[in-house]
Parts: C-alpha cells; structure tokens; sequence
C-alpha cells in the first residue's frame, strides 16, 4: 500500500468523531498548561499517563499530540504577552516578541507565531510522512564530535544576544555556565557545588532559572520603578493586525526556522533549545531592517516556526526507531510501553491505524489550534488591559505554582529568589538576560559531549574535527566568529 | 479572566478521568513521571486495586534525581515512624547512595518487598569483528582504553555489570574507558556509529536494534537463557560470574508500626501472586523477581557490600 | 543588599567624574569575582583530569570559575575608568527615575516569603499574601479586593492543577506537628 494510501486510512481514524474530541482536549489543555510557566509537554504528556489505562491507544495518542502542539502555543503567549518564556524552546521568542507587543504589536507578534507555528507544523509533519526514515537515519550517522561542533555552533549565537557591553554579555554567559556544573557530575558521578545539600544534587533546573530570570526579575525590577501614568493603563495602542507587509516579512523565516528546527528535533540531544538560537541568530544575521532587538517580526517568526518543527522531528526516530531523542519523546515511549507496543520499524507494520492515526492527527491538530489561536489572539492581548499591580501579581503567582509544582522544594523557591534579585541587577545594571541561559543550557551539553569524544578518542583532540560534520559545522562557527571583524578591517584598509 | 474559562472544562473532564481518589497511604516515588520507578509504583497499586488486594487511596510523590537518593532522604525525615508510608527504589539506589556518600542508610528503612528484575545485555556493532564475549573480553585486556564502554550513569548497574566482567575476565577495573550515556538511546547510536566499542544496558532497550540487524548481543546478565533471546548465551555460560539485575522494590518507613508493616507485606506477597500483576509484568517486559520481607532485607545488606566494594575497586569511591 | 545602598544615589549628572555624588557600583565586578573566587575554591577538590578523557570533572568548573574571576576584575577596572550602567527599557518602569526602595522591598518580600510560608500554610494561602504584597507595591491599596483575588487565584489554580495531577501539596499546607504544637496551633 501506497503511504498516500496509508495517510488516507490515517485520516479515516482520526478524523472519528471520538478522536476528533481527544485531539481537541489535548489542544485545549496543552495551550493552557503551556500557558503555566516552567511546565513543558513532556510533563503535561507524563501528568496524562494514566490514561493509558482507560483510553484505547489512538485516542490516547491523538490527545498527546494535541498537548505537545498545543503547548508549543501556550507558550509563546506567555512569552510575548508577558515576556515570561515558559520553556526554553520559547525563550528567543521573548526576546523580540515581548518588544513587539510593548510596541502595540502583540497581535502581529501572535498572529506570527500561531501561523508560523501551524505552517512549520504542516511542512514538519509531511516531511515525517514521506521521508522519515532517511531522517532517522542521521541519529546513527551523528557523533559525539558533531554534536560538540553543534553546541560550538550555538555558543556562537551568544554573540548576537550580547547587548551593548561585550564583558557584561561574557559575564552573563559564564554565570550561566558556572550555575550548569552545579549537581552530580554526568561522568563521573561525582557532586560538584552543591555545598552539602541534597537537593542540589540533581543541578539548577532550568525552568526554575528562566522563570526567575524573566518573570520575577521584570517584576521587581517594574516594581522598583513604577511609574503609572494615567491613561497609559491600556497599553495596545490602536490593535495592528498581522497586515500584508507583516505576512512579506514572515514567510521566509518561517521556511528556514523549518528546515532548520525538523532535522535538529531528530538529533538525540539538541531539544527545542538549539533549533530556536540558531534559527533567531540567522535572522538577525539576514536582517536588514535594523529592528532587531526592537521587535522584528523575523525574529518571532523564525524561531516559533523552529520550535515547532523541532516538536515533529522528534517524533521521527522515536517513531521509526524507538529511539527518544528528547525528554518529551520518552515520555511518549513509556505511554507506548504501557499498551506493550514498542515503537520501531515494526510498529509500522504491525499497527498501522495507530502510526497513521497519530500521524493524520498531527495535520488536524496544527488545524484545530490555528483555528482556535487565531481568533484567541485578540482576547489574548486582552490580558493585558489587567491594571499593572493585578497583572505584575498575576505573574508572581503563576511564576510560582510553576517553581513549587515540580518538586514542592524550597530550595527551588529560594534559588527562585536569588536568581530573581540576580534577574533585577542585571536590568539596572544593563547585563543581557539571555545569555545566562545560553550558558545553562549549552555548557552541560557541551561538556558531555566533549569529554564522550574524548574518552572514546583516548584524549586525542584532533577526533575532534575528524568527521566531515564536525569539520564542516566547526569551520562554519569559526568564520561566524572570525569573518565580520575581518570584513571590517578589509573594509577599513580599502 | 479568559484563561480560566478555557482551562476550566477541559481541566474538568480530564480530572474526572484520572480521578484523584482519597489520600490514605503515601508512596515516595523517587524519580521522575513516566520512569522506570514511578510506572513500577503507580502500576503495582493499579494492580492491587485491580485484584482487590488494597482498595483504598494512594497519594503518590515524584521527587527524582541523584539514583533516588534525594527522594528517600525526603521521605525519612517525612515518613519516619508513619503506618502507612511506602516508597519504591532500586538497585541504582544502593551505587548512589555510596557514590554521593549520601547519609542514607538502606538498613534503617523496613523492607517490604523487591518486585521486578530487568537484566542486562552487552552490545557491540552488528560489523563488529568481536562475536562472543571471550573476544571482547580479549579485546578489554589487550587495550582497555582503546575499547570505550558505554552505558548508564556512572557506578549505576551498567557501570557494576562491566566491572564484574571485567573482574572475571583479569583486566583491572580502573583500567575500563567505561564512558556513561545520558540515555540507551546515545548509547545504542554510539554503538552503530563506532564510536563506543562496546554498550550495556537493559533488555529492552537493546534487543529491538538487534532485531534491526543494527547491534549484536553477545551476553546476558540472568542466570538462565531469556525466552525473548534465546541464542544469546549467559554470562555464566561463557564462564565469567557474571550475575546481575536491575531490580525495583519497595521499602517501608523506619519505625513503621509492626501491624502495618506486616500488612504491607502480606499484600505485595498477594499481590505478585495475583493474575492483574502478571499481566502487568507482560505488558510492560519485567521480570517477576518477588521476595519478600525480611529475606529481601538480606538481599540489600548483600548488594549493599558486593556494589560497595565494586565501586571501591574502580576507583569510584575512597 | 548592596543594590540598595548605592542604587539609591545613583543620579544622571557627572560622567563618572569625583565631584559628582555618583557612586561607583565596583561591588558588581567584587560580586562576580567572588562567585567566580567560590566556583574555583570548589574546582580545587575536584580532579582536572581523567584517566582516558584528559579532562575530568573539574575543567569546566575552573573554567567557569577563572572565567567570572577575570570578567570581576575587568568590570572592575572598567568602572574605575568611569564606565556608566544605563537601566534597561521596561514597559511601565521609568529607567532614569530614582528607585523606590519600599515598593522593591515589599515586592522582594513577596518573593521571599512563599520560602518559609508555602510549604506549612500550602499554596493557596501563600499565593493570597504573595499577590496582595506584589499589588502593594505597585501601589494599589484595595487590600480587601487584592486578599480575594489572590485568594481565587491561589485556590482556582491549586484545584484546577492539582486535578491534572500536578503536586502542589495539601490545601491548607502541612505542618510538622512538633513545630507547630510548640507554637500552639
């Protein structure tokens, strides 16, 4: 049988009028709990576990791919409407997004995301239709030595996100790295920093920091210097939807945050978190309109659309593989393993319903919350007609419930503290946010990456650059690096 | 606020779906959801509600990281001396305790019961020019930093399985390029990739690739030949002493009262006899690897000394 | 908290010139060396090596570490040659305007306090005083409407959550018994 054949018959399951409502409950409930900070898809689908045990397995299958989209949604709300990111994936989103809506923008800011979400989607989820397993294969084909080149790659992107003073950008990036070391030792099982204290062992969580950083910072950093001037209080000056200019400009990062998020989201190891800095450094490298930093379209589009991409490609070696790439893709195999199917290539031929099932409500998925999104979008920004005490006080205590909710520690609400007093230096002394969490997310990474090359080279350095990809990748991060001030000097000779 | 008027239906009917039932015992599951220890804990008190052994409510806990060792610290300062406090761990617990020179005690806490067994394979490439596991070993004692091994977190049951090996095999511990894995998935592409020469991990995550003819299986850490993998020899087979699994049971607080103690007992003793925990087992790939209560007491204090010492010779711990 | 002591008479005049009352914030760069002094204190005991990998446990530690040292001591030197710190945009906040110490107070208490409070009074509660603190700051003074709003906030999301299966702990909170026996609860 054809795969067009096969997708036909996918349709024919998901689009039952019992799965349709499963995907638009998983839709619905993903765009809320993405909405809570800190709380990702891996753990909503982990929270939805025991379902498995009343709910037939497409059903059940479709609902999670409607949290997994759905999430991916609810978190660039956040982010743009009230620059709380509330996973890594939707951290580069704030970055110009939150920009935008302060400029009145926010619709177009939501707009963009939602449809570059929904076209990265589509694009994504055909791919996986027809060239998955060519896809995977690259899972095997990559190692240790091109993942390190990969994070060297990204470490590189840092630069764009420095702001104005290249020591303060360093700083942050190194506290990030120096808050990464913290917890067991991957390696050698050996604590590092945790000063005696158990619940250090398992490191910094980054929701825990990102959270602090943006939401909590902000807060007292607004609250510090608040200012409420009458009639300012409606803050979405004269709604400009997302308008044909908008559309010209939004297309072409949507493409590239694709192609680049759907074969990232396949690798082992690179998350949502890659995918998104990389895709917001190239558009800020394209761009020409000099908006950057001030809220450029591209640089919301780019990277949703990268998220997004990332979100399907994981499913592509989880599916035709069993390998999980990323912590959302196992928690998907353990609900596979809870109906005792073990996903691979045989779970194509041996439950089809369920593989197209899942696949087909991808497709309906992306629609159902385009559909739901985009009319959403105007009572979205809606949120931020709240009075400013209310809305500040809001963030708080959702900023909260998503620290204590995953682990009920106090020492995740006193790190909260502390990196959120860090969060309001930094603003008055003008340190960029983003780079402390570059380092958080990047250092761990790299490390293990570099010391696996290593170990299995014997020490020897030059395993480092002995595969074409970590050649290739490595040369281009050294000429990102080393070609503008170059040009510049050229420039400045001739 | 919008928020809540979209949140609240949907919120509804999936809570009337999982159903959060009355509080009566507390269980510490010491890692996160949808891991190995929380399915074996959520998926034994499904079973005994199913069976009709213990109807009544479960609170459940997820406090992960660090082999479990931070969640049982939790749950001893929490739960020392309640009647009904149960919480599971495993054999990654008893490495990490000694690794993280954590003030755990595993002796102090009452044992209840050890449930399920997953054992352990070793893997190379399916190219690979090493058949058995006399040629890997050879192949250890030639160069052992030129075989890298990979597997799980250091000192976790990989980590032991390999050193046991190599302890049978006369190559010194602390000379093994054993390099830890972030997931079986990292290890099973460095396998094929060649990257690692070798890789160990639990059955179920390796016997699928070698089915894919992408990795070859060339031991097994149970006593017996495993029924799924019936032309991979045992380690004993091969004659190296090899004998190892990863096991998941279930502790009861320090000072929990005899009454309830000897109840919970009785019930997990019920229960790996019952048909709704056999079908669990099938389902989910375990092995049935019940014992129970003081006997299992006995089992810990052994792991306790053999993994100690394990790790001592690798140079794990001082 | 030395953010408050100088941030407090930070002013626009003076380029960083002696006569103006600006004072130089160098605790930021003595602040970034010391975490970097701590991180390389740690990275002492931890081995730089390893047997096959040559880097061990300890490099990146010492990176990090020798990394915030240096950038310290450069902050430091760039804020005795009259480097100037320009707060950043925020929508709502004046930048150039002096800092309200009260409002950051009672706002850093309302983060700040849910450490001691969360776990024996539970969420609902904490989140009622947290949000009635934060809308304190802010300046809103409707304490009976801000205790409420917090009240539903912290209730409607404690059930809606904890109804999802995320762990929020008790309602009402737990109290260890001994402590609060002593205390007479």
């Amino acid at each position: 049988m054809s795969t067009f054949e096969l997708l036909m018959q996918g349709f024919g399951v998901a689009l039952q009028p019992v799965n349709l409502m499963w995907a638009l409950i998983g839709s619905v409930l993903g765009t809320a709990i993405g909405i809570l900070p800190g709380i990702g898809p891996a753990l909503t689908i982990a929270l939805l576990l025991p379902v498995t045990i009343t709910l037939a397995p497409e059903s059940a299958f479709i609902m999670f791919a409607g949290v997994l989209y759905g999430a991916m949604y609810g978190g660039s709300t956040t982010s743009i409407l009230i620059n709380t990111p509330g996973e890594a994936g939707s951290m580069m989103t704030a970055l110009e997004g939150n920009k935008m809506a302060r400029a009145g923008r926010g619709a177009a800011a939501l707009a963009t995301a939602a449809i570059g979400s929904f076209v990265a989607g589509t694009i994504a989820t055909l791919a996986l239709t027809f060239i998955a397993p060519a896809i995977a294969e690259l899972a095997f084909y990559f190692r240790p030595a091109d993942y390190f080149a990969i994070t060297v790659l990204a470490f590189c992107s840092v630069a764009v996100v420095m702001g104005r003073s290249r020591t303060r950008g360093f700083i942050s990036l190194f506290i990030g790295i120096a808050l990464g070391v913290v917890g067991i030792d991957a390696m050698a099982g050996q604590p590092r920093l945790t000063f005696g204290m158990m619940q250090l062992l398992k490191g910094i969580e980054l929701t825990v920091v990102l959270v602090s950083l943006f939401a909590v910072g902000e807060m007292l950093y607004v609250a510090s210097r608040y200012r409420s001037v009458p009639g300012t209080m409606v803050s979405i000056k004269g709604q400009s939807w997302f308008t044909r200019n908008d559309f010209k400009r939004s297309w072409a990062p949507w493409l590239r945050g694709t192609a680049i998020g759907f074969p990232l989201g396949a690798l082992p190891g690179s998350g949502s978190e890659i995918p998104t800095m990389l895709s917001y450094t190239l558009e800020r490298k394209l761009s020409r309109s000099g908006e950057f930093g001030k809220g450029a379209i591209e640089g919301v589009a780019g990277p949703e659309a990268a998220n997004n991409a990332a979100a399907a490609g994981i499913l592509v070696p989880l599916l035709t593989l069993g390998l999980p790439t990323s912590a959302t893709a196992a928690v998907l195999l353990a609900a596979f393993q809870n109906y005792g199917l073990q996903p691979g290539p045989n779970l194509f031929s041996n439950n089809p319903a369920l593989v197209w099932g899942l696949i087909a409500s991808l497709y309906i998925g992306n629609c159902m919350l385009l559909v739901l999104n985009l009319p959403l979008v105007g009572l979205w920004v809606q949120l931020l007609r709240i009075p400013r005490p209310q809305l500040y006080a809001g963030i708080l205590v959702f900023a909260m419930i998503g620290v204590w909710g995953l682990a009920q520690s106090w020492v995740d609400l006193t790190i909260m503290a502390l990196v959120g007093l860090m969060g309001y230096v930094m603003r008055v002394y003008d340190f960029p946010i983003a780079p402390v969490l570059i380092g958080l997310i990047l250092g761990p990474m790299a490390e293990g990456y570099l010391r696996t090359a290593l170990a299995a080279s014997q020490g020897n350095p030059v395993a480092l650059v002995s595969t074409p990809v970590s050649a290739t990748v490595m040369t281009i991060a050294v000429l990102i690096f080393a070609l503008p001030p170059l040009l510049k000097r050229l420039k400045a000779d001739a | 606020m919008n928020l809540k008027s979209a949140v609240l239906p949907a919120a509804l009917a999936l809570g009337l779906l999982t159903g959060a039932a009355q509080a009566q015992v507390n269980v510490m599951l010491p890692a996160g959801t949808g891991g190995g220890w929380d399915t074996t804990g959520r998926q034994a008190f499904a079973a005994m509600n199913a069976a009709g052994i213990y109807t009544g409510g479960v609170n459940f806990t997820n406090t992960g990281g660090a082999g479990g060792t931070i969640g049982l610290a939790e749950f001893l300062s929490t739960s020392t001396g309640s009647a009904d406090a149960l919480a599971v761990f495993g054999a990654i617990t008893v490495g990490a305790i000694e690794l993280n020179s954590s003030p755990i005690n595993l002796a102090e806490f009452r044992p209840v019961a050890r449930l399920t067994a997953e054992y352990l394979v070793i893997a190379v490439a399916a190219n690979s020019d090493i058949d058995t596991l006399e040629e890997l070993a050879a192949a250890l004692k030639a160069n052992p930093g030129g075989t890298p091994v990979g597997g799980g977190s250091a000192g976790g049951v990989d980590h032991i399985a390999l050193a046991l090996f190599a302890q049978a095999a006369e190559v010194p511990v602390a000379d093994l390029n054993y390099i830890p894995q972030t997931s079986g998935a990292e290890t099973v592409t460095g396998i094929v990739n060649g990257t690692l020469v070798a890789g160990i991990s639990g059955t179920s995550e390796f016997s699928q690739f070698a089915e894919q003819g992408r990795i070859k299986i060339l031991g097994v850490t149970s006593a017996e030949r495993r029924e799924s993998l019936p032309d991979v020899p045992t380690f004993a087979e091969a004659g190296y002493d090899v004998e190892l699994a990863n096991w998941r049971g279930v502790l009861a607080a320090p000072g929990a009262p005899d009454d309830n103690y000897s109840m919970w007992v009785e019930n997990f003793a019920k229960l790996a006899e019952s048909d709704a925990w056999k079908q669990v087992l099938a389902t989910q790939g375990w092995d049935d690897y019940y014992l129970g209560g003081e006997e299992f007491g006995a089992f810990i204090a052994e792991q306790t000394e053999t993994q100690g010492q394990i790790l001592r010779d690798a140079g794990l711990v001082n | 908290m030395p953010a408050l002591s100088t941030e407090g008479q930070t002013t626009n005049e003076g380029g960083g010139r002696k006569a103006a009352p600006y004072r130089r914030p160098y605790w930021l760069g003595a602040l970034v060396s010391a975490m970097g002094a701590l991180w390389l204190y740690n990275a002492y005991f931890l081995p730089q090596g390893a047997r096959y990998a040559a880097i061990g446990p300890g490099l990146f530690v010492t990176i990090a570490g020798a990394g915030l040292l240096i950038l310290g001591i450069i902050l430091m030197v760039q804020i005795h040659r009259g480097e100037r710190f320009e707060p950043q945009d925020a929508e709502d906040a004046a930048a150039d305007a002096p800092m309200d110490r009260n409002a950051f107070l009672i706002a850093l208490l309302a983060v700040v306090l849910p450490i001691i409070i969360m776990r024996p009074f539970g969420l609902p509660i904490t989140a009622m005083i947290a949000f009635t603190l934060v809308c304190r700051a802010f300046g809103s003074r409707a304490w009976v409407v801000n205790l409420i709003t917090g009240a539903i906030i912290g209730a409607l999301a404690w059930f809606l959550f904890s109804r999802l299966g995320l762990q929020l702990g008790p309602f009402f909170g737990q109290r260890s018994n001994t402590l609060f026996a002593f205390l007479g609860f």
